[in-house]
């Protein structure tokens, strides 16, 4: 296997498009069909195929699918004949990238397709979630996101870090609509969290094509260099993490190397309000900083798709004109486990 | 309109609780709580190893509790039916007393204006207790537990294994392909679909090529032969996991229609006992009548429709050893 220096700038490894179905509440078609959309979306653009492809690596969640092995079917929509590199992870579409950008490092393949694909309206994600908690203590309470958010949401307040109006305005921001004081007349839902304060429910899928460095530059014209790539967890039962602090992001920050030069953008996967508050404190973010431009989670939340599309927003910046931005992945009660993504014009 | 289909899937969990969970569990039935030393810290609840290094922890139990104080907490104003109380409560991070680490739990407070961070809660037990978390039915205002109904006391021999009934329902999207295969079965037609662009032809009412990608619509039906050869076969000896109807070992058929590409895979054999079964052996198609048509089809089920299972024709058996290698 060659080292990083061997591989020269064959090593780079970079995003060159990428496609998300439209987002909505309630989908018709299955996740197979919105996998066979999004990828076709994803590849046309760049005059790709699907036989151009080396690798491809799908993001998924059978808990959600409501079957075992969903990601079998979910193979239908990738074109697997002749036999092809294919892997899955049972995580959101940012991870299965970082598996992608993994297996380019290999230096022996070129192309890689990734996606992220969840029908969260197949079940009721309410009911569904408890059971993927803690067994033994967590489970059998039905402990729910909006509890965990709700309890993280309080340490956040408690520290200073967000208010109940600073909330109300990353919601008015992200889903470009709404007033701070109509908002904050409203009942919680879940003390001290309102319904702007939660995400919605979404279908989709994204779909996203990745190069190593020559065949990314004669593919288009800006690929979006990823430069840093890290992901860290903490203890899985949130009584025993400090809700008011995301040590796991700030370390994969580090590790991804955001402190070696300025970002214009952060797309966060903050499903709620006080996440991206918390989320931005921690990175450390300035104020010459454009947050989730796109709206984030809160303007769409397609599960296991989440976070690819941050990544993908965050590539549109720089594959647009921008210099560098980052992405961030979540995966967890009270954000357990985070990705940073860093993407940038250079590699 | 896209037609869909509710399903419940269950999962009946019987879970080890190991020495710490167990030991934890056991102490429930005594109406006791049990926290586990890590240097100056006790968590509770009880974990075998370190969270924040990993490192193996001794098994230093102490007894924390009962009455604790409310560290943070947030309302529910409608409970979900997983939830422990069936009208309003609070969920809560409660510190108790003895404890390092919060536990979470439910409190039965009335109303969200009694919760307030330092408030005072102690447990609500079961009378019959299991040695599960849910043995605290939940916490309740003040210093005093109370038990709920009778008590019967604590289990006899220390709590090794916890039942956990996981129970979803999904509702799902019936792909347009899957329900033309089921209305042509109606009236005894195996419904295929040509793909434009490799020429294969799939069955079982998949809407799509799973080689180009490509959705197949109506113009690419094609009627499939109903006669065909048995290309492998396995014999399912089945277990009796709950749900399972079957109690008999029974035969699943792979079949290769005749002049086709087409496996059916998983046939249901009719008249062929499974020490009757082999490589080769000629079938035909059997189709439910109307009259004896269920709500999910025949005995194929999903997209097979009125398609009941395979059935021996009596014709002589095909010898090809290269049969056995086609299952797709």
């Amino acid at each position: 296997m060659p080292s990083r220096s061997e591989m020269g700038r064959g090593g780079d490894i970079a995003i060159v498009g990428w496609a998300q179905t439209p987002m909505e509440r309630h989908t018709e078609k299955s996740e197979t069909q919105l996998l066979m959309d999004v990828i076709s979306a994803a590849l046309a653009p760049l005059g790709l195929t699907r036989a151009d492809i080396d690798f491809t690596c799908l993001g998924s969640c059978d808990y959600i699918t409501g079957q075992a092995f969903s990601f079998v079917s979910n193979l239908d929509a990738i074109g697997a004949w002749p036999p092809k590199r294919d892997s899955h992870v049972e995580m959101d579409g940012a991870w299965a990238l970082y598996e992608a950008w993994l297996r380019l490092q290999e230096g022996d393949i070129e192309i890689a397709v990734v996606t992220g694909s969840g029908r969260s309206s197949t079940g009721d994600p309410s009911l569904i979630y408890p059971m993927e908690m803690d067994p033994y203590f967590l489970a059998p309470l039905g402990a729910d996101p909006l509890t965990f958010a709700a309890l993280q949401a309080r340490a956040v307040i408690a520290s200073g870090i967000a208010d109940e109006r600073s909330m109300a305005e990353v919601a008015i921001r992200s889903r470009s609509r709404g007033d701070v004081d109509a908002l904050l007349a409203e009942d919680y839902i879940r003390e001290p969290l309102r319904r702007h304060d939660v995400p919605p429910i979404t279908d989709g899928a994204a779909a996203m094509v990745v190069a190593t460095g020559d065949r990314a530059r004669r593919l288009v014209e800006r690929p979006a260099y990823i430069t840093g790539f890290d992901h860290r967890t903490e203890c899985h039962n949130p009584s025993f993490r400090a809700l008011d602090d995301s040590p796991s992001t700030r370390l994969a920050a580090e590790a991804a190397g955001l402190g070696d030069g300025p970002i214009e953008v952060a797309e966060l996967q903050a499903a709620f309000t006080h996440e991206e508050l918390l989320l931005a404190d921690v990175l450390d973010l300035g104020d010459d900083v454009s947050v989730n431009p796109s709206g984030g989670a809160l303007r769409a939340n397609p599960i296991m798709a989440t976070g690819l599309c941050r990544i993908g927003h965050a590539a549109d910046h720089v594959m647009s004109g921008g210099h560098r931005a980052l992405a961030h992945s979540t995966s967890g009660p009270c954000l357990q486990q985070n990705l940073v993504c860093i993407v940038a014009d250079t590699p | 309109m896209t037609r869909f289909v509710a399903s419940t899937i269950t999962f009946p969990y019987k879970r080890s609780l190991g020495p710490v969970v167990g030991a934890f569990m056991s102490a429930l039935t005594e109406r006791r709580i049990l926290g586990i030393r890590n240097g100056a810290a006790v968590l509770v609840p009880p974990m075998e190893w370190d969270p924040t290094t990993g490192a193996e922890l001794a098994h230093d139990f102490v007894e924390v509790g009962p009455a604790g104080t409310i560290k943070s907490w947030t309302w529910v104003p409608f409970p979900s039916e997983q939830h422990p109380l069936a009208h309003p409560f609070a969920f809560a991070l409660i510190l108790l007393d003895g404890s390092t680490t919060p536990l979470l739990h439910a409190v039965d407070a009335g109303s969200p204006n009694a919760m307030v961070e330092g408030a005072r809660v102690a447990p609500r037990w079961r009378g019959t207790r299991l040695g599960r978390i849910d043995d605290i039915v939940c916490f309740i205002p003040g210093e005093t537990p109370e038990t709920e109904g009778d008590d019967t006391g604590p289990t006899e021999e220390p709590v090794t294994r916890m039942d956990y009934l996981a129970s979803i329902t999904y509702r799902n999207p019936v792909p347009d392909a899957t329900d033309r295969a089921i209305e042509a079965s109606k009236d005894q037609c195996l419904l295929g679909l040509r793909c434009p662009t490799c020429k294969r032809v799939y069955a079982g009412g998949r809407g799509y090529c799973p080689i180009d990608a490509l959705e197949l619509g109506p113009d690419c039906e094609v009627e499939l032969p109903h006669v065909g050869t048995i290309t492998n076969f396995c014999i399912v000896t089945p277990v009796q996991y709950p749900g399972q109807t079957e109690t008999e070992p029974f035969v699943r058929a792979f079949v290769l229609l005749d002049g086709t590409d087409v496996i059916i895979p998983y046939a249901v054999v009719i008249d062929l006992p499974a020490d009757e079964v082999r490589v080769g052996q000629r079938v035909a198609g059997v189709w439910a009548s109307p009259a004896e048509e269920m709500d999910e089809g025949g005995g194929m089920g999903g997209a097979w429709g009125a398609l009941t299972g395979w059935i021996p024709n009596g014709e002589p058996d095909v010898d090809d050893p290269d049969l056995v290698n086609r299952i797709f």
